[in-house]
């Protein structure tokens, strides 16, 4: 495919160079770096677009380039229409992002937005990653990377304890859900021997027969609900709030958090025909909406309350994708695309607002319209938009969400909850809007930072694209949202993603919603402030949750090391002894050979029986010996004896060198002896003998059955057998021990030399100066 | 055979065991000592004991003749027994030191590090 195959690649590797230049790029130009460095997105953006017509044509362009072939890892790249569509969401809001980011930090120093663009980089490489890719491994890789972008993001103003609390979270939850996902991702590779995304969907029918496919449904969708905080994983996203808003608006609202969707949305054809799926999409979407718009009504932040009602709406997706049809596709699509685009402009002008006057509480922010009236009017278009009026996209989505629940098999309890979900959500966008900007004039009197072009940008062509696609809703229809949501059905779909459905019951259940909403919004403070009393419900839907699961394990970890690492050292021992004493025994019970306890060896040779016993009657001496130079000199007739098994054994040098080094060691160790206190107690008391007594048992009972079943199994004397051939004929050497020493394996006995220098330079260092000793015991 | 082989020096590693638990850091380094001569004598077993003649070429010969023991253990223990020399000889000098710089030679009494307390301890009460 020559260079057509790097294009992907290429667009994930352009990201990436934005990271590395992104703070040196700060430091050059300053307080003008998010509008530079914004050229990199737009190039990206572009070279995307050029693909359009090419995708909505025939559908899905292909390109792979081998990373690991031994594993079947394959650097592949998948765009259709729907990762088409999410590419140009990162690419086209992390444009907006980098834009206003750079306004956003122009007070800060110059370090920290290159730190902070730097970081919006890496994830935008991530994002992409994570969409192009059709390998499921290299997608899996850049999944995770969102995770620790993210992280480092939430903690992003890590003075904050709380930022590094929500980054933790964050990063535990995703992060471990992301390795649920992996599970799931090594099912699927095990069971159909791909991890191609295209040949899985072509193989669909087959993965859905396997066996293993309710497991492989699981692992999926707990990695999808973790990342798209599905309850009863919804609690980080809220509390992910402690980044900066330009993050907030790009991972937390418009593009990491829809992944979850993303993987959902391309796994639906895969796991369509098993009925579970849906149904539990479904449960698990209505009651992320009705936690989600519970806790809205309750919360306090201006962030905190777009935080809410965007977990809602990622809770009305994975809905969407339960329900089946081609409405329900289209639905999905649009409500991504409108819900992007009227939340990251709400973001950006919380924000401004929160910048302007550093309070996050909405009941404190008010009459912010005289300060920023650009901001102030984006805010209500945006909100328009959310709150699903028309001409606003936000209107054509809602209706195709109504529709698509009326036309599937469902009744009517989903119609319900979205019915109340949405109302809420318009109160939640009037109460957004209008009362930080245009209520209550008296709450603040003077903002430190006011609007620039930069802070204006984002939310301007973000509110503006959603009146003009609410208008003119036919070009992005046919361009984009059609092949998106024909991926995501599995066939080619005719959109008509219309303003104007005529008299419907869509429509009716749209001015229903509306008008509750609007209810909402008049009465917030007296529902906000009923709701807020109740603790015991906000303590159900909170991270109470996740709080006592992180809780219990530091407790376990505390605990164990309190038993473990008690810093005694005869403690420390003990478990090292008692591990080995286990991995012995497994690995003996479990090994190939087995365990036998047959006599071999030939008949006893008496001479080497008394030797051998004389040899256990030294180390007995020694440990019940009362004086240590009594001890040191039993230890000495069990290395003697040794040296005697040795020698009749026809090994001369061994047992000479043993001789001459067990000689040395008993006068070395009497010389240090005589500098130490001659007084003796016993260091442990008897309980404690009385175990280790039992360890040492054990471990020489392993020891035993170990040693006789290696000596009843057949030797491979190869080895010996080539050095006993050649020693003479290759080496010169007569000695065979000596040859395999000084010319086989010179390079251990050098090693051996050294251990032996480096022995004698750490006595040396240790013992030289003799300092007086402190005598305490 | 093997078995009197096994029972010895399961015996003598017993002892080392027993001796390495202790909380006198004399009786430790015996323990090390005996655990390193038991360890030994476990690679000459582990080489099979058949055949006692010294594995050298007889004068006339080209190759180690059948008689000879295996030469290939033998190598390998005498590496070890030179590095288990330096081990305890460097353990003994730390065990003078020890005693020069913390005036004792039981392990209970060097806890100087325990004394400063947790490093964590800041973190566990936040929780």
């Amino acid at each position: 495919m020559g260079f057509q195959g790097f294009e992907f690649p290429g667009v994930i590797a352009v990201a990436l160079l934005g990271a590395l230049v992104a703070r040196t790029a700060a430091m050059v130009f300053g307080r003008h770096t998010g509008w530079v460095m914004s050229l990199v997105p737009v190039m990206l953006l572009a070279a995307l677009l050029r693909r359009v017509p090419a995708v909505a044509d025939s559908g899905v362009v292909l390109t792979s380039i081998p990373w690991v072939p031994s594993l079947g890892v394959e650097f592949s790249f998948r765009l259709d229409g729907f990762s088409l569509l999410f590419a140009l969401l990162i690419t086209g809001i992390g444009t907006l992002v980098v834009i206003y980011a750079g306004a956003y930090f122009s007070q800060k120093p110059r370090d920290q937005i290159g730190r902070f663009l730097g970081l919006i980089f890496l994830f935008m490489a991530a994002m992409l990653g994570t969409v192009l890719a059709d390998d499921l491994i290299v997608m899996f890789v850049f999944w995770e990377l969102t995770s620790l972008t993210s992280f480092m993001l939430i903690g992003f103003n890590s003075g904050s304890a709380g930022a590094r609390k929500a980054a933790l979270q964050s990063l535990l939850v995703t992060g471990g859900g992301g390795l649920v996902l992996f599970a799931g991702i090594l099912l699927i590779g095990i069971n159909l021997g791909t991890f191609s995304v295209t040949e899985i969907l072509a193989r669909s029918d087959e993965l859905a027969a396997s066996s293993w496919s309710g497991p492989i449904v699981i692992l999926i969708m707990i990695g999808a609900f973790t990342k798209s905080a599905q309850v009863p994983f919804h609690f980080w996203l809220p509390n992910a709030m402690e980044a900066p808003t330009p993050a907030s608006a790009y991972l937390h609202s418009a593009t990491m958090v829809k992944l979850g969707v993303f993987l959902l949305a391309r796994f639906d054809q895969v796991f369509a025909e098993l009925p579970a799926f849906g149904t539990t999409l479904v449960v698990v979407g209505s009651l992320t909406m009705l936690v989600a718009a519970f806790q809205a009504l309750r919360a306090e932040g201006f962030k905190a309350v777009l935080a809410q009602s965007t977990v809602a709406s990622l809770g009305i997706l994975v809905m969407l994708i339960g329900l089946n049809g081609e409405i329900a596709a289209v639905a999905t699509v649009g409500f991504i695309v409108a819900h992007a685009f009227y939340k990251a402009a709400l973001f950006f002008c919380a924000g401004t607002a929160i910048h302007a006057t550093g309070q996050t509480s909405l009941r404190k922010l008010g009459g912010l319209s005289r300060f920023l009236p650009v901001t102030a009017v984006a805010a209500v278009l945006a909100s328009l938009s959310m709150a699903g009026l028309p001409p606003f996209v936000g209107f054509i989505s809602k209706e195709y969400l109504f529709e698509a629940q009326l036309t599937s098999d469902w009744n009517v309890v989903p119609v319900v909850v979205a019915v109340m979900v949405n109302a809420v959500m318009v109160g939640v966008a009037g109460v957004v809007s209008i009362r930080p900007f245009y209520f209550g004039s008296k709450r603040v009197t003077e903002v430190h930072h006011g609007e620039t072009p930069g802070l204006l940008a984002g939310p301007l062509i973000l509110a503006s694209a959603g009146i003009l696609i609410g208008l003119f809703p036919d070009a992005l229809a046919r361009t984009l949202i059609g092949p998106a949501a024909s991926q995501l059905y599995g066939e080619p779909i005719d959109v008509s993603f219309a303003l104007w459905h005529g008299l419907t019951p869509m429509l009716a259940l749209s001015v229903l919603v509306v008008t509750i909403g609007v209810l909402i919004a008049i009465f917030w403070d007296k529902i906000h402030g009923g709701l807020r009393h109740r603790k015991l419900l906000a303590e159900a839907f909170g991270d109470g949750g996740y709080r006592w699961v992180l809780g219990a394990i530091l407790g376990f970890a505390r605990r164990s090391t309190r038993v473990l690492q008690n810093g005694d050292q005869h403690r420390y021992t003990a478990v090292v002894v008692s591990a080995v004493i286990m991995g012995l025994a497994i690995g003996m019970l479990s090994g190939a050979t087995g365990v036998s306890l047959v006599p071999t060896g030939g008949p006893l040779r008496w001479p080497l029986v008394i030797v051998l016993a004389l040899s256990v009657f030294g180390a007995l001496a020694t440990i019940t010996s009362r004086s240590l130079i009594a001890s040191l000199v039993s230890v000495g007739v069990t290395g003697f004896a040794v040296a005697v098994v040795f020698m009749l054994n026809g090994a001369p040098d061994l047992a000479l060198t043993q001789f001459a080094v067990e000689t040395l060691l008993v006068v070395l160790l009497t010389a240090i002896l005589l500098r130490l206190p001659a007084r003796r107690r016993h260091s442990r008391t008897s309980s404690e003998r009385q175990g280790d007594a039992l360890l040492a048992f054990g471990f020489a009972g392993v020891m035993f059955v170990a040693i006789a079943s290696m000596t009843a199994a057949p030797i491979d004397l190869r080895l010996s057998e080539y050095f006993g051939q050649t020693s003479y004929l290759e080496a010169h050497g007569r000695n065979v021990v000596n040859v395999i020493l000084v010319d086989y394996r010179a390079i251990d006995t050098l090693g051996e030399i050294a251990v032996v220098v480096f022995a004698t330079l750490a006595v040396w260092a240790l013992l030289r100066g003799a300092a007086p000793a402190r005598t305490k015991g | 055979m093997n078995l009197v082989y096994a029972f010895a020096i399961a015996a003598q590693m017993g002892c080392g065991i027993y001796l390495l638990l202790s909380r006198h850091v004399v009786r430790v380094v015996l323990g090390i000592l005996l655990l390193s001569a038991a360890t030994n004598l476990l690679i000459f077993v582990s080489g099979g004991l058949i055949n006692t003649a010294p594995p050298v070429i007889s004068a006339g010969s080209e190759t180690l003749g059948d008689q000879a023991a295996n030469p290939l253990p033998q190598a390998l223990i005498l590496t070890a027994i030179v590095i288990g020399f330096a081990l305890v000889a460097f353990a003994a000098a730390l065990v003078l030191k020890t005693y020069r710089a913390l005036g004792s030679v039981f392990t209970d009494h060097h806890n100087a590090a325990e004394a400063m307390g947790s490093p964590f301890v800041e973190e566990s009460s936040n929780g």
